[in-house]
């Protein structure tokens, strides 16, 4: 992804009374790129969003869009709209005065707006529908009008405030999707907050992981899934098995780590780390092979014996959590697709394996 | 706007200091009432004489005061009395009225409903013009076939609290169907399904539910009645309520004594208003 | 008891006493004083347009009358331009305990009778009262002046004593107004007068109408302030109606007058309602 950059950040500060929502974070968005800003509730994404918009003013650092400083511009004069978390359509206008809102606020001539508006309609698949209450209208479509209304306006980026946390679950997926395709076909930049990772990861281009105020790793999807920067993060983003260990032995890349319960495990470790050192190690469900006989398993480096406690049959996404026979601890793996594990009951015996790099090592405060 | 919104300090400024003359405009008049009933001067007005409690406790026989002035300390007795009786009735009346609108279904209840808030909109001086004129067609009538005069038509205490009730028992309605409709009545079933019938499931079940409401809408139904003039002006007989004893000496030129009576009123209104508003009700009618 | 015979009887429980409510102190006296206004003074029986043709041929009546119904709407208006940037204040400006604290100011001084409100009016504007005083002392005026007894006096009595209940439903409307619609107007590039105007006051509708009729309807029968506030000449309409039953003892044409201003303040609570779309009951229950 190169090219001009649209939105700069640069170490950005804001503080509520004594609270430090945002300390110093800084990026770069490209041109036209799909950006998520992910973190759990209270991570201060949406007061970084808000400042951005210009609904809060930071108290150090700067935001410059299009190469422009943004310090002092109210929101009505800074070329961002922002999508609100429940959308906030006018209830008092009907659907082409919402779109036209912003055009009629920049003096734009009547005919031209009647055009406009409607040609936006048409672009997002609702052509007609512009004498329409907003009562009328369906979830997803009251989504797209409120696009709609900030496109029109061809704003420099769109910022999103977590806009399809207030749908119920099949239309988010479907929306997901939609929202997708529509930033490719028109090619804005989005910059989109949200705590769900399945938002973030399927839509982005690139997503940052804040957490405390700060963001953790900024990276593409694929390279927060598998290559994850710190403990956050990788305990954040996706699902994880997760131990507490000490490093028994280091080399290169590879760690072998003594985990609190007594197991032995080899993993990829992300920084520095000597024999002694107290760590955690992360190791994901569908990293982990599954046998029926240790044969199966291969020259696998890690290997672990064990029963089967229960079965959490949730179709593609099914679990086994696994008693470890040799030390009691506790491992949940994913349950292969292929049927060849479908009659896997509890008590019985199964064998489990990953490679050194399907385990990651962080060191852990102490 | 809105604190999000960035505006210019003066702007904000010139917006708060206009909020603050609002304030000020509306507490100026209370607040010379209260002040100047305690000065000793024999005219509620300026130059400040000095302090006395003379207003409040001398016993004549040049200055009167509050506790020996026999008109106003009897108007204040008067005027209890007929808040008492129209509280307790639009109170229960409104609550029957809650129920039958909130849980009950009949023909016409749309109709009934929207001539039930009436009153609300009616002119005071309307109302107690037309209940004069309607209990004195029926004193007449009862006078004519049956040969019986039934005092209580005639204007007096009786009619005055009928007055009154007439249009806070609207108000009373609405502070008691507020707050029944957010009663869940599975609660009421579930006393049902354990063997209790309608009238005792309401009894220990809803009424329990609803005593804010209710003593909330006997708080402002009290300070309503009391307070009331132009339905009562029509309807009042020979024992003049207190709005109506003051109004009289207000008119006719007042001594510093209708300060002292205001100033009790007030904490009087606040100490009643305050069990309103916390029995979650704000807002009433004069 | 079948189920439905106790259903009956609930219902007839609850039914009862708003019916005997309605009827003997709502629609009957309303039809009697109807009936007593078309009968001439005296002569029982006979229909008589009498009382209104001198409402229309005395000046002095239809002149006050339309005085009354001018002044409120003035008042009204006054209130309303006077009460809504206190109410948007307390509600979208104030946070915290300081809204909460506003809000029950604004309340306090309307729990006390209206008598002392007015009372307290009159010692500020008198001659010997507060505002002449301090103007001289200040060296504005030579003399004091007489504030009291005249129109002006009355406005500013009606517009105080109203404030409240244009106050309560406008702090309601605007309080359910959402921030994040101004926010998205501010974003989309409105300013604070287009975002009054397209989005704040067609929210606040409901509260602005609610509060309206209530203030107009309160006006426009108000005996006491007029009365004090205006002194002997006050020519306010409830005035006439007083003098007709309780000094001239005529109460057909006191009926008369006490319909005609029933009509009008109904007529402005219809047209009010009607022209912000909306229900007796939306109006009401705002409050």
């Amino acid at each position: 992804m190169t090219g001009p950059i649209d939105l700069e950040v640069r170490d950005v500060a804001r503080s509520f009374g004594g609270f430090r929502a945002v300390q110093g974070v800084s990026f770069e968005i490209p041109k036209g790129s799909f950006f998520s800003i992910l973190g759990p509730s209270g991570c201060g994404k949406t007061t970084l969003l808000r400042m951005i918009a210009g609904f809060l003013e930071p108290d150090a650092g700067d935001i410059l869009i299009g190469g422009r400083s943004m310090l002092g511009v109210p929101p009505n004069r800074r070329p961002v709209n922002l999508i609100f978390q429940h959308l906030a359509l006018f209830p008092m206008m009907s659907v082409a005065e919402n779109v036209a809102y912003g055009l009629r606020r920049r003096g734009v001539g009547r005919a031209e707006i009647r055009e406009r508006v409607e040609g936006m309609l048409t672009r997002i698949g609702l052509p007609g529908t512009g004498e329409k209450r907003i009562d009328q209208l369906s979830g997803g479509q009251k989504q797209r009008i409120a696009i709609a209304r900030c496109l029109v306006l061809e704003p420099t980026a769109l910022l999103l405030d977590e806009p399809l946390g207030a749908l119920d679950l099949k239309l988010r997926e479907q929306m997901k999707v939609e929202l997708k395709l529509l930033q490719e076909q028109i090619g804005t930049t989005f910059v989109y907050i949200t705590h769900d990772q399945s938002e973030a990861l399927v839509m982005s281009d690139q997503v940052a992981v804040m957490n405390e105020g700060r963001f953790e790793q900024v990276d593409t999807p694929q390279g927060l899934y598998y290559r994850p920067q710190t403990a956050f993060v990788a305990g954040f983003v996706g699902e994880s098995n997760r131990w507490q260990g000490a490093v028994a032995a280091a080399a290169g890349e590879e760690v072998r780590v003594r985990t609190r319960e007594g197991m032995d495990l080899v993993a990829r470790m992300a920084d520095g780390l000597t024999a002694g050192h107290p760590v955690e190690v992360f190791v994901r469900p569908e990293g982990i092979t599954l046998a029926r006989a240790e044969a199966e398993l291969g020259a696998l480096p890690n290997r672990l014996a064990g029963t089967v406690e229960t079965v959490l049959f949730d179709g593609a996404k099914s679990r086994v959590m696994v008693r470890e026979a040799r030390t009691g601890g506790e491992i949940t793996a994913a349950l292969p697709q292929s049927g060849r594990c479908a009659d896997l009951a509890p008590g019985q015996t199964v064998h489990l394996g990953w490679e050194a790099g399907g385990g990651v090592c962080f060191r852990r405060a102490e | 706007m809105i604190p999000s919104i960035p505006q210019a300090a003066y702007a904000r400024r010139l917006y708060a200091t206009y909020v603050g003359a609002f304030f000020l405009y509306l507490f100026a008049p209370l607040a010379v009432v209260a002040v100047l009933g305690f000065n000793d001067s024999l005219f509620p007005a300026l130059p400040w004489e000095g302090f006395t409690l003379d207003w409040f406790l001398s016993p004549g026989p040049r200055r009167v005061g509050l506790l020996h002035d026999q008109g106003l300390l009897r108007g204040m007795v008067t005027s209890a009395q007929v808040a008492l009786w129209v509280a307790g009735l639009s109170v229960a009346v409104g609550t029957c009225n809650a129920f039958l609108f909130e849980q009950e279904e009949f023909p016409l209840k749309q109709a009934l409903y929207a001539l039930a808030l009436t009153p609300l909109v009616i002119p005071g001086v309307i109302l107690g013009i037309s209940i004069l004129l309607f209990s004195s067609t029926v004193a007449g009538a009862i006078e004519h076939w049956i040969g019986v005069e039934v005092e209580a038509l005639r204007p007096g205490l009786p009619l005055v609290v009928l007055g009154q009730f007439s249009f806070i028992t609207t108000l009373a309605t609405l502070i008691i169907s507020a707050r029944l409709r957010k009663f869940d009545r599975s609660l009421e079933e579930a006393a049902l399904n354990l063997g209790a019938s309608r009238a005792v499931a309401i009894w220990t079940v809803t009424l329990r539910f609803l005593r804010p409401a209710l003593l909330g809408a006997a708080a402002v139904a009290f300070l309503m009645s009391f307070e009331n003039f132009n339905t009562t002006l029509f309807l009042v007989g020979s024992d003049a309520t207190l709005p109506i004893t003051m109004f009289i000496s207000v008119r006719d030129g007042s001594t510093p004594v209708i300060n002292a009576v205001s100033l009790l009123l007030m904490v009087g209104s606040a100490g009643i208003g305050l069990i309103g508003i916390f029995s979650g009700f704000e807002g009433k009618r004069p | 008891m079948s189920v439905r015979a106790q259903r009956l009887l609930g219902l007839a429980v609850f039914l009862t006493p708003a019916l005997l409510w309605l009827l003997l102190l709502i629609v009957l006296p309303h039809v009697d004083l109807l009936l007593l206004s078309i009968r001439p003074k005296g002569g029982a029986g006979a229909v008589s347009p009498a009382n209104y043709t001198r409402f229309f041929a005395e000046p002095i009546y239809w002149n006050t009358f339309a005085r009354t119904a001018a002044y409120s709407i003035l008042a009204t208006f006054l209130t309303l331009l006077i009460a809504f940037p206190v109410a948007y204040y307390i509600a979208k400006v104030a946070r915290g305990r300081a809204k909460g604290i506003m809000f029950l100011l604004c309340l306090l001084p309307f729990w006390v009778s209206e008598l002392v409100r007015v009372y307290g009016w009159m010692i500020l504007l008198r001659e010997s009262g507060i505002l002449s005083g301090l103007l001289v002392w200040t060296g504005l005026l030579p003399r004091p002046v007489e504030m009291l007894y005249n129109d002006l006096a009355i406005l500013i009595g009606l517009v105080y004593t109203s404030m409240l209940f244009m106050v309560v439903p406008l702090v309601t409307v605007l309080d359910s107004l959402d921030d994040s619609l101004i926010e998205a107007a501010y974003d989309l590039g409105g300013t604070a007068p287009s975002i009054l105007r397209e989005i704040v006051i067609p929210h606040a509708m409901p509260g602005i109408a609610a509060g309206s009729i209530v203030v107009f309807m309160l006006t426009l029968g108000n005996y006491l302030t007029p009365a004090l506030l205006g002194g002997k000449e006050s020519l306010w309409f409830t005035e006439q109606i007083y003098n007709q039953f309780i000094i001239r003892f005529n109460w057909e044409q006191g009926s008369a007058f006490g319909f005609l201003l029933l009509i009008l303040s109904s007529a402005i609570v219809w047209v009010g309602l009607r022209l912000t779309g909306q229900t007796l009951a939306s109006a009401v229950q705002t409050r």
